[in-house]
């Protein structure tokens, strides 16, 4: 009991969520850097439902999976009332690098992104789970440039055919339109429409469809795609919470991505196609020529880091470089990176 | 000249210096300022839009980010205000190194790719041979041979049919106009002329015609004064002649009280006047 206390020797505050709190870490047995998530306890009323369900849901689900591109839960721990999970630390996240201006993200930037999000993701359908909740803030990046899918407080078992699922998951901006539309049935759709409203995020450095409501979201993603008739969306009607809109023209979506190539616009409106059965899997998606075709995809350490952490990893290869050169004898030029 | 000529490749299609793009609603407007945008014109065939130009417009960052990418971009190399700019499309390889791929010219809202000197010299080239091609051929076909009288040139024979080259010429027009016949020259024609006024002059012709019409008193004036309008302008022109009937019937007309003298000088004169209206297409 007293040994986990002793394990993370607290380094730096981190933020704080609506359920928990999150510190920096070191992991004394392996000197590794952490990140400690400590669940709070809440009122005495959530504490009689015992521990925390988002929280309960991490444990449960991320103790099985194993991936490079998946946040990995290394320990959990309780400390009295309080249960803290310890996950790998990541030094940013997607969120803060689209909003640095002082970062441009180039295609092959976007491309390394998005195999890094889909292989991740590919992981976490083919073991029957849906995210629910993905958006740029959870898409996490360490220093070497490993994107890794965390924040799996949504996420649940999927594929049962009778069981119900809620429908008021996932960031508004990033929710596909059969949620809008309350379906309780649903499947890896929901995440593949966020993975394309974070691609276009990427492209635009802005959110791509920020809806100021429910409705609003619909509005906004039917003045881009047009508004679904019942050849486009058999059943729609059907669906719980339908509402008829007004029908909009689609919109051509090299004219909105007008630097985009045609390969990744294919990928796009793969991803974000109205009706949920005709949206490619992550499987497909990595198939598509997008991935296979040039410029290849920006290697881990040459992505863009915020200033903030870039300046640890500048200081890096030139000390490294150093020891190389002195290994040469110095002789060797010296290739400029810019 | 032809400034989209080379060699032997397909004209539009391929060849970027065979192309023009404007969009006349921007010409009115252009400006330093907007002259990028406008190049960036979706419909513009020559701007790559997977450039780093339309990365940094798409993802709203500022233009200055250029500077640090690497790979294909556009700057405004040249401004010369109201009717040129000069765009050059270049891959960037550092803050401070770049090379140039190709340069554009917008002149007048239009824009047109700027050949490179191969090109150019390629073009020159090909339009001088072609034309010197072109003479030699058209040579040709004026020269003759025969077993006995060996080569010569024969400008002649063939100018009606194969002449386009000399079409600008005097000569072959004349001939067109009366093609049977042979061209006489200005000179020969000039001399006929003032020879005929000259034997006319010494041996007045109606000597033998007047005298049936010497009973009309005022007929004779009339002819008295076509002499002389044939003598001063017989050097000149022969369509003179023409005009004498005319003047001669006014005259008639106003001085012709009695019906019976006017018809009897009215065939007298058309008698008298035929030959010259015949001389007249000769002549011309």
């Amino acid at each position: 009991m007293d040994e986990p206390l002793v394990r993370y020797e607290k380094i730096d505050f981190l933020g704080e969520g609506q359920f928990a709190t999150v510190y920096k870490a070191r992991d004394v047995k392996t000197d590794k850097i952490v990140a400690v998530k400590k669940i709070k306890i809440g009122s005495r009323l959530e504490a009689e439902d015992g521990i925390n369900r988002t929280a309960l849901r991490e444990i449960k689900l991320l103790q099985e999976l194993q991936h490079i591109n998946l946040i990995g839960l290394l320990d959990v721990f309780g400390q009295k009332s309080n249960v803290s999970l310890v996950f790998d630390f990541m030094d940013t996240d997607l969120e803060i690098i689209v909003k640095d201006n002082n970062i441009v993200l180039t295609p092959a930037n976007v491309k390394a992104y998005m195999i890094m999000t889909l292989k991740g993701l590919e992981y976490l359908h083919q073991n029957w789970i849906l995210h629910r909740d993905l958006k740029p803030n959870n898409l996490l990046i360490n220093k070497e440039g490993i994107l890794k899918i965390g924040d799996f407080g949504l996420a649940k078992a999927f594929g049962s055919p009778t069981r119900i699922n809620t429908h008021q998951v996932v960031t508004r901006w990033y929710r596909s339109p059969e949620l809008l539309f309350g379906a309780r049935q649903y499947g890896t759709g929901v995440d593949m429409w966020a993975i394309g409203c974070i691609l276009a995020e990427l492209l635009l450095r802005v959110p791509f469809l920020p809806g100021e409501s429910d409705l609003d979201q619909l509005t906004r993603i039917f003045q881009v795609f047009g508004t679904p008739t019942e050849e486009i969306w058999p059943g729609m009607k059907c669906l719980t919470d339908y509402v008829q809109f007004k029908p909009f023209p689609p919109q051509q979506l090299r004219h909105i991505f007008s630097a985009a190539s045609d390969d990744l616009l294919q990928l796009l409106e793969s991803l974000l196609a109205i009706y949920p059965p005709k949206r490619c899997d992550c499987t497909q998606a990595l198939q598509m020529p997008y991935f296979s075709n040039k410029p290849a995809p920006t290697v881990g350490p040459k992505l863009p880091m915020p200033s903030s952490i870039s300046k640890i990893e500048i200081d890096k290869p030139s000390l490294k470089r150093k020891l190389l050169e002195n290994m040469d004898g110095g002789s060797r030029a010296k290739r400029l990176q810019f | 000249m032809m400034p989209g000529r080379i060699g032997n490749m397909p004209i539009s299609s391929e060849n970027p210096l065979g192309l023009s793009w404007h969009d006349s609603a921007w010409i009115p407007m252009l400006s330093p300022s907007n002259i990028m945008d406008y190049f960036s014109e979706r419909s513009n065939p020559f701007f790559d839009r997977t450039c780093n130009n339309e990365v940094v417009k798409m993802q709203r960052l500022s233009m200055d980010q250029l500077q640090n990418m690497t790979g294909l971009e556009y700057i405004l190399l040249h401004v010369q205000d109201p009717i040129l700019y000069v765009i050059r499309k270049q891959h960037r390889y550092g803050p401070n190194q770049a090379t140039p791929l190709a340069d554009y010219y917008i002149i007048a809202g239009i824009v047109y790719q700027a050949p490179d000197l191969a090109s150019v010299l390629n073009s020159r080239l090909l339009s001088a041979v072609h034309h010197l091609q072109c003479s030699f051929e058209e040579t040709m076909s004026y020269s003759k041979y025969h077993p006995s009288k060996g080569y010569w040139w024969d400008f002649k024979a063939t100018k009606p049919g194969i002449s386009p080259f000399n079409a600008g010429q005097s000569v072959p027009k004349e001939v067109s106009s009366t093609p049977k016949e042979e061209p006489s020259t200005l000179f020969q024609r000039q001399r006929v002329d003032m020879l005929l006024a000259e034997l006319v002059r010494q041996f007045p012709l109606p000597i033998a015609q007047t005298t049936p019409n010497q009973a009309n008193g005022v007929t004779i004036k009339s002819e008295n004064t076509n002499d002389k309008d044939k003598t001063d302008n017989g050097n000149v022109n022969n369509i003179t002649i023409k005009q004498e009937p005319v003047d001669s019937s006014s005259t008639d007309m106003t001085n012709g009280n009695i019906s019976g003298h006017a018809e009897i000088k009215t065939e007298i004169k058309q008698e008298n006047m035929k030959p010259p209206p015949e001389k007249k297409p000769r002549t011309l």
